[in-house]
């Protein structure tokens, strides 16, 4: 794994790479690298191994600037930008959560530059009566101290060993607490508004994105509710029938090997021309 | 220049008719809330209640009467402070009216603000002033307002008005938030050039320099004042200093909350179930850590990243919060609600502002489910046998402290 600070235009942006081969971005979501570490997970690694990960870190978060404005198109800009700095013309996409509502923009957009496209509890799509869960809410502590509720929303259960690592009850490690206030506040900038965490028009646009598609999902995802994947997969001209982790919460990828193996399996699939 | 503290009413005008069980069933008394608890027939009369002990204020001799904006909480029910605002330019001839304030970025359009304080300044004959606030926690949720750019939305809506008051309309406001083809509010304010600014703030650094650069009037937004009042006053005489300001004592206001009995055993007496409702109900989701406060933390990231690493440096979670107090002596500790007899409440005010030499005491004196009567009587008794002694303290006091500041002031004025 190697990290370095990129300048796109006046911005710096945090970028971890890891493996060879054609790129792959990655853009993240809360409970995932960048969001809650600095480290590469498994799944990640297991991405990188037929390709080289990319994965900037969201503006705001984890050592990337902040943005002078946060409509969907500035963020899909400022990966787009990215990517020239980077000369980067065709790439695979994975996103997770708010990242993976970001790929799928990027996708509807950019078709001829998208090889494939995953997405794992991804946001992004109003679905009537399926609310995405409000993750703000939740980032205040029950009791000034206690992370449950938080945790449910991010893994399977609020005990999972990964969900008290990763949010612990009480006063937490300094600069891991100070990734998740950016995480949150680059989900406040940019996904606050409408409550929460979706646009509209996106799920009339889906049908442009038509490269290969593979949509993963935690049975029990406590943020994003199954029949999100479930519209994402059938909005999704060339997306695998919709692959639900057994078991697994809303970072079914750190959760569920099952997913990893899958994404293993699709991006060796593809054909890199 | 009078050098007495301007004593102020603040009423917070909050629910008073939930079951006793509300703590031991409910979560938070913000934005949750059910609002199915809201009893209409109990509650028939209640503004005018509430409005009536600010009249009864003015009609005493205090200074002013404050109102604030709240939503979708039992701690304050006034989502349109500037609605009560009106039936008090009719109902009252005197005293100042503070609206401290109006929630800016809850507005599409801040020019809105412009117009009713204008309005507000007119129907008073020039007795307003304007308080801004940005709102905290609970607005986020209230009215879909994203909390990190909040900040900069605020600052932007405070130029806007002020121009709005100050600069020759018609005019096009270029803002990244609320452009604007054509400002030119009719009417304008009577005080001119615009009634004083109030700006509400606690910890951020930015929020000192914007109130030291454009003249405001900075009111410490806290409820407990130790030694972090002292500190705060500082900080701001400081922020002055470098902007080339002086402070006096009328730049700067903070809250304080009182019950005045004849005596201490008599002022607990009366004063316990006010004071426990407010603190077990209406504190909490706000200021206790029971349940889940909305306030401040990272779920409403309303500061920069940096700014927040400092704030988890400084902070402690565990730390009880004003709404946890569990008696007396712990409430006396935290110089908020101040409860005795007037000997008493005149030694402990002073105790604050010998160390705090703010200008203006904005005081709560209904708390929770306090009844209409002892909210008089506490008022009454504080005007008659407090105030006098504290403004006649005060004006010695930061007569002397002042003098040279006051000279220093006059010069800056004049430049």
């Amino acid at each position: 794994m190697s990290e370095r600070l990129i300048e796109v235009g006046q911005r710096i942006v945090n970028v971890i790479e890891e493996g060879q081969g054609a790129p792959l971005l990655y853009l993240h979501g809360f409970a995932d690298l960048h969001g809650v570490s600095g480290e590469l997970f498994p799944f990640h690694k297991s991405l990188a191994k037929g390709r080289k990960l990319i994965a900037p870190a969201h503006p705001g978060v984890n050592g990337s600037d902040e943005l002078e404005f946060y409509s969907v198109d500035d963020v899909v800009f400022s990966y787009l930008e990215l990517l020239d700095t980077m000369k980067i013309d065709r790439f695979d996409l994975v996103g997770h959560c708010a990242g993976g509502w970001v790929a799928a923009e990027i996708a509807v957009r950019h078709p001829e530059r998208v090889r494939s496209l995953g997405l794992i509890g991804a946001s992004g799509l109003f679905v009537q009566g399926q609310l995405i869960g409000d993750v703000f809410m939740h980032a205040q502590p029950e009791r000034g101290v206690d992370y449950a509720t938080l945790r449910r929303m991010m893994f399977s259960d609020a005990d999972a060993p990964m969900a008290q690592r990763y949010f612990p009850n009480g006063r937490g490690d300094l600069e891991e607490e100070t990734r998740r206030y950016g995480m949150l506040r680059f989900g406040s900038f940019f996904g606050f508004k409408p409550p929460y965490f979706y646009n509209r028009s996106l799920i009339d646009r889906l049908g442009r994105a038509d490269m290969p598609a593979l949509i993963a999902w935690g049975e029990r995802d406590g943020m994003v509710p199954l029949a999100h994947g479930e519209a994402y997969a059938r909005g999704l001209p060339g997306a695998a029938p919709l692959l639900v982790a057994k078991g697994a919460g809303h970072a079914a990828h750190l959760e569920s090997p099952d997913v990893a193996r899958a994404f293993e399996g699709f991006l060796a699939a593809q054909t890199v021309a | 220049m009078t050098h007495e503290v301007q004593l102020y009413c603040w009423h917070f005008m909050s629910y008073p008719y939930l079951a006793e069980d509300f703590d031991s069933t409910q979560d938070s008394g913000w934005v949750t809330v059910p609002n199915s608890l809201w009893d209409r027939e109990r509650s028939r009369g209640l503004y005018q209640q509430y409005l009536d002990q600010l009249v009864y204020a003015s009609e005493l001799g205090f200074d002013g009467m404050v109102l604030n904006e709240h939503h979708q909480n039992i701690y304050g029910l006034m989502p349109s402070p500037n609605l009560l605002a009106a039936a008090l330019t009719q109902k009252t001839k005197r005293g100042k009216i503070i609206v401290l304030g109006d929630l800016l970025p809850l507005y599409m359009n801040p020019l809105r603000v412009a117009e009713e304080y204008a309005m507000l300044d007119n129907m008073s004959d020039g007795r307003l002033i304007a308080g801004f606030a940005p709102g905290s926690g609970p607005e986020t949720f209230n009215y879909d307002v994203a909390s990190a750019p909040s900040r900069e939305q605020f600052w932007e809506a405070v130029e806007l008005i002020e121009q709005a008051w100050t600069r020759p309309g018609p005019f096009a406001f270029e803002g990244k938030h609320y452009p604007l083809r054509y400002v030119n509010p009719w009417p304008q304010p009577t005080q001119n050039p615009h009634p004083q600014i109030w700006i509400p703030g606690a910890r951020s650094k930015e929020t000192l320099v914007e109130i030291s650069k454009r003249g405001y009037c900075y009111f410490l937004s806290s409820r407990s004042h130790g030694k972090e009042t002292a500190k705060s006053v500082q900080k701001f005489q400081q922020t002055l200093s470098e902007h080339g300001k002086t402070y006096l004592p009328n730049r700067m206001g903070i809250l304080m909350s009182t019950y005045v009995g004849e005596t201490d055993k008599i002022a607990q007496e009366e004063s316990r179930e006010g004071i426990w409702y407010f603190l077990r109900n209406c504190l909490k989701g706000h200021q206790r850590r029971e349940g889940r406060q909305l306030t401040f933390g990272p779920g409403v990231p309303y500061i920069p990243v940096n700014e927040f690493r400092d704030y988890l440096r400084h902070s402690d979670p565990t730390t009880p919060l004003l709404g946890d107090t569990q008696d007396w002596g712990d409430l006396q500790r935290s110089q908020s609600i101040i409860v005795g007899s007037p000997d008493t409440v005149y030694q402990r005010f002073m105790d604050v502002l010998e160390h705090a030499h703010v200008g203006h005491l904005l005081i709560q004196f209904h708390m929770g489910n306090m009844s209409d009567e002892l909210a008089r009587k506490s008022m009454r008794l504080f005007w008659t046998e407090v105030a006098p002694r504290l403004k006649k303290s005060t004006g010695d006091m930061y007569g002397k402290i002042f003098a040279k500041a006051e000279e220093q002031a006059m010069k800056e004025s004049v430049l």
